[in-house]
């Protein structure tokens, strides 16, 4: 998957209006389910850097009847670095790196069984592929909830897939890994 | 813990289409209420098991227990009548009748139940509505889009309220939205009633819908790997 | 000739790769048009005789130019059944040959040359039946005419030529739609009309009928002693006149049963029949409009038996003998015998194709817990529904011709006839019975493992 860049995704919640960390957070896990929610930290340091490089500026505080709080806004450098980004084209896959390719081929040079890793490995995303289903088939489901769980099916799918050519395929594998 | 005993079982079916063994000794199980997708290659035997376990073929060996009682020891009367009235079956094309509308094509196990013919429709009609097709239900399977069939038959199989449904490739023909909304038509109706699913499938994102899967390789079922 | 050659080949294979339909199909196309050749022959042999002969056969029925031009007329009027025969046979394995060509064309192959193999598939057929019928028809007339006219050998080399090239013709015309969309074809949607083919099958009987009167009008040369020309003329119009009725009556009535039927069908083979019927009421009417025409020739015929046989017995002032007459009957009503026996042949044909088309979707119905019976309850109403309605009018219209000539002959009406259209009907539905052991055969769960 692309890696997400939490900045940009924190400009985004803050084109809406000023917010301040914790709702940011909220707001993030809200829109953006199945994905790894996000620490609190992680987006109190997030936005200190923000601060920094002149994308977003302290708003005031808010205390609301609680703790204080700071609240923070995007600047017109920051909205205009948003739509750069938004507007950028992802690279598609520049680097294949393949955790389950590189365990294949460590088990074939070390006399493993990666037939067996194989099987398991598919077992395991089948799992997972069953979960994201039942997510995203259940009653009531939002669309984002269902294009969420989608966009990693279809991953898992892929993965799924070549992890079955790749298991057809593997006394060839396995004769062109020991030749080298 | 002692499992249920399963509502359809086969142990040890072996067929073969002229010289060509499709079943080498497969055995699977289907609980009640369970969604169990049968998955493998093209040619791996996945039809034929079926066939076998919905009474259409009989196997040459080995054999299918339905609710107690053994499908391979019943005359083909009987067998039809239990696949009219105990199963229903989705293809992933020509099950409709081509020259039928929607919704007489929906109507039709009902009349061979002896429901009378408005009756009939009505209920029809309430199916087509549920899977989305009622805006369609006086055109003909030709003038359908692919999905709409699929759901037009999914319709039919689920009218006569069967305890099995067999679907075989039910979204082979379909664009990868369309055959969502089958599954998902066929998911939801499944578990409020309680039906039980055999469905092949050479798609894994379908086999997901499932409880349980069971992979066929050359006829026979192999083991899966341990799940986490 | 190398691109001949090839498609010649080509053909071949492609026939040789097919199932057993197709071998049917060669079968009963070789059979048809030995039929066509025979009959055609005997007329053209007949024709070619000018004024008064001794001829061995028929008690001297083919003696005299009047009588002679009616026995043309009647094997020229054989020729309808047998062309509506032929129909149904060119029907058999029509929906693969579709698909079959449709890939050719997909693959590449020009619109000639598909015609050309198409036809090349329908030819040989023809060309075997019309070289059979032709080679037992000549050892058949040497036996029987010592020196036979150069016009008549003229004729029958005509004929035998012309049946395979009409063949061949009508099975590249049969494709024009393949031709032209080969998409269209491969995924046979949309609607069907059958409006092409029967029209064809009127063209037949029209150009018969043509032929007919220009053999009685050549033949019959200035008949001063037959004051009573007009009666055989008219009767032929009005046969002409009800049978190409028959061809758009079966249609219609098809339509009409099935759009009436379908809303208040109660079972579910009357459901299926009706809807069927609603959607392709063209599919039978070429061999429906047959029954319909021997249904009226015959009961015609045996109004008209009846009173003359009462005349002849009656024995006052006869020209020739009683056998001449009783002969001449028996010939007309062996030839609607044959007539009735053909068209018989084209339905069973007709339903057993219709079987094997649908094949597929049988199978799934089977699966599906349909009962076989009620797939084969819907398969014979298919041919009973339709059948009743016009079947009870062509009965009328050869009823009234019967009780037309017994009113001309001032003798009383033989009500007996109008008991023939329901012998007729009922046999009707034993042909189309002969099919129902193929259904079973037909619902294999084989069938569902291919697209």
């Amino acid at each position: 998957m692309i890696a997400m860049s939490t900045r940009h995704i924190l400009l985004g919640l803050l084109a809406s209006g000023p917010s301040h960390g914790y709702d940011l957070k909220r707001r993030h896990d809200e829109r953006f389910p199945q994905a790894r929610p996000l620490a609190y930290g992680q987006v109190y340091t997030t936005l200190q850097r923000l601060v920094r490089d002149g994308l977003a500026e302290v708003d005031g505080t808010d205390s609301d009847g609680g703790p204080e709080r700071t609240m923070y806004r995007a600047t017109g450098e920051g909205t205009h670095e948003l739509s750069r980004w938004a507007a950028e084209i992802a690279p598609p896959a520049p680097f294949v790196t393949n955790e389950i390719f590189a365990k294949v081929v460590v088990s074939i040079l070390s006399g493993g069984d990666p037939a067996a890793y194989l099987s398991a490995q598919r077992a395991a995303h089948m799992e997972r592929m069953r979960e994201l289903t039942a997510v995203k088939a259940a009653k009531g489901a939002d669309l984002a909830t269902v294009l969420s769980a989608d966009y990693a099916l279809n991953h898992l799918d892929a993965d799924l897939r070549w992890m079955s050519t790749t298991a057809a395929r593997l006394t060839t594998l396995t004769a062109e890994v020991d030749a080298v | 813990m002692s499992r249920p005993v399963p509502l359809l079982s086969a142990s040890g079916l072996t067929k073969a289409h002229g010289r060509t063994p499709a079943l080498r000794g497969a055995s699977v199980e289907l609980h009640e209420g369970e969604i169990l997708a049968v998955t493998g290659a093209s040619g791996s035997g996945k039809s034929t098991l079926l066939h076998c376990l919905a009474g259409i073929v009989r196997p040459d060996e080995g054999s299918v227990t339905y609710d107690g009682q053994r499908l391979t020891d019943l005359p083909e009367k009987r067998l039809s009548e239990l696949r009219r009235t105990e199963f229903g079956v989705v293809f992933q094309f020509g099950q409709l009748i081509p020259e039928l509308t929607a919704l007489d094509n929906v109507a039709l196990p009902l009349l061979l139940a002896g429901t009378d013919r408005a009756g009939a429709r009505a209920r029809a009609g309430e199916w087509l509505e549920r899977f989305g097709v009622r805006g369609q239900q006086d055109l003909r399977p030709g003038e359908l889009s692919g999905g709409q069939a699929q759901r037009t038959a999914l319709a039919r199989a689920l009218v006569t309220g069967p305890k099995v449904v067999f679907a075989d490739e039910p979204t082979g023909a379909l664009d990868s939205l369309s055959g969502e909304q089958v599954m998902t038509a066929l998911v939801h109706t499944a578990r409020e009633s309680g039906t039980s699913v055999l469905l092949i499938t050479h798609d894994a994102q379908v086999a997901a819908y499932a409880d349980r899967e069971v992979q066929l390789r050359d006829g026979a079922v192999t083991p899966l790997g341990v799940t986490a | 000739m190398s691109s001949l050659r090839s498609d010649l080949r080509l053909a071949w294979e492609l026939t040789r790769g097919s199932d057993r339909g197709e071998w049917w199909r060669v079968a009963l196309t070789a059979a048809g048009a030995a039929l066509a050749t025979g009959f055609a022959l005997a007329a053209v042999a007949l024709a070619s005789l000018r004024g008064s002969y001794r001829v061995p056969v028929a008690a001297g029925l083919l003696d005299e130019p009047g009588t002679r031009s009616g026995v043309i007329v009647g094997l020229l009027l054989l020729l309808v059944p047998v062309l509506g025969f032929l129909g149904q046979c060119a029907r058999i394995g029509a929906v693969h040959r579709d698909r079959r060509l449709a890939g050719l064309r997909l693959a590449g192959a020009t619109p000639w040359q598909v015609r050309r193999i198409a036809a090349l598939e329908t030819g040989p057929a023809c060309l075997l039946g019309s070289a059979v019928a032709t080679g037992f028809s000549v050892l058949l007339l040497l036996r029987q005419w010592d020196r036979p006219t150069a016009l008549a050998w003229v004729g029958i080399a005509l004929v035998a030529a012309a049946v395979p090239v009409l063949g061949a013709v009508a099975g590249a015309l049969a494709l024009r739609r393949v031709v032209a969309s080969p998409l269209g074809w491969v995924r046979r949607v949309g609607q069907r009309n059958g409006r092409g083919p029967g029209l064809l099958f009127l063209a037949g009987i029209l150009l018969v009928a043509v032929v007919a009167l220009l053999a009685v009008a050549t033949t019959s040369t200035p008949a001063a002693n037959r004051p009573n020309g007009g009666p055989p003329l008219q009767l032929m119009g009005m046969v002409l006149a009800v049978g190409a009725g028959a061809v758009w009556l079966s249609g219609a009535t098809a339509k009409a049963t099935g759009r009436l039927l379908a809303v208040r069908a109660r079972s579910a083979a009357t459901l299926i029949a009706a809807e069927r019927l609603r959607d392709d009421p063209w599919s039978a009417a070429r061999t429906h409009a047959a029954v319909l025409l021997v249904t009226v020739a015959g009961t015609g015929f045996l109004g008209i038996r009846q009173v003359l046989s009462d005349v002849v017995h009656s024995g006052r002032n006869l020209s020739a003998s009683t056998s001449y007459y009783t002969t001449g009957l028996d010939l007309t009503g062996a030839a609607i015998a044959v007539a009735f026996a053909i068209t018989l042949s084209g339905l069973a044909v007709g339903t057993a194709e219709s079987l094997a088309t649908r094949r597929r979707g049988l199978a799934a119905q089977a699966a599906a817990g349909v009962p076989r019976t009620v797939l084969g309850r819907a398969l014979l109403l298919e041919t009973a529904l339709p059948l009743a309605p016009a079947m009870l009018l062509s009965g009328l219209g050869g009823t009234a011709i019967g009780a037309w000539y017994a009113l001309l002959a001032g003798r009383p009406v033989p009500w007996v006839i109008a008991l023939a259209p329901v012998a007729v009907y009922a046999a009707c539905l034993l042909a189309a019975a002969t099919s129902l052991p193929l259904l079973r055969r037909s619902v294999r769960p084989g069938e569902l493992r291919y697209a």
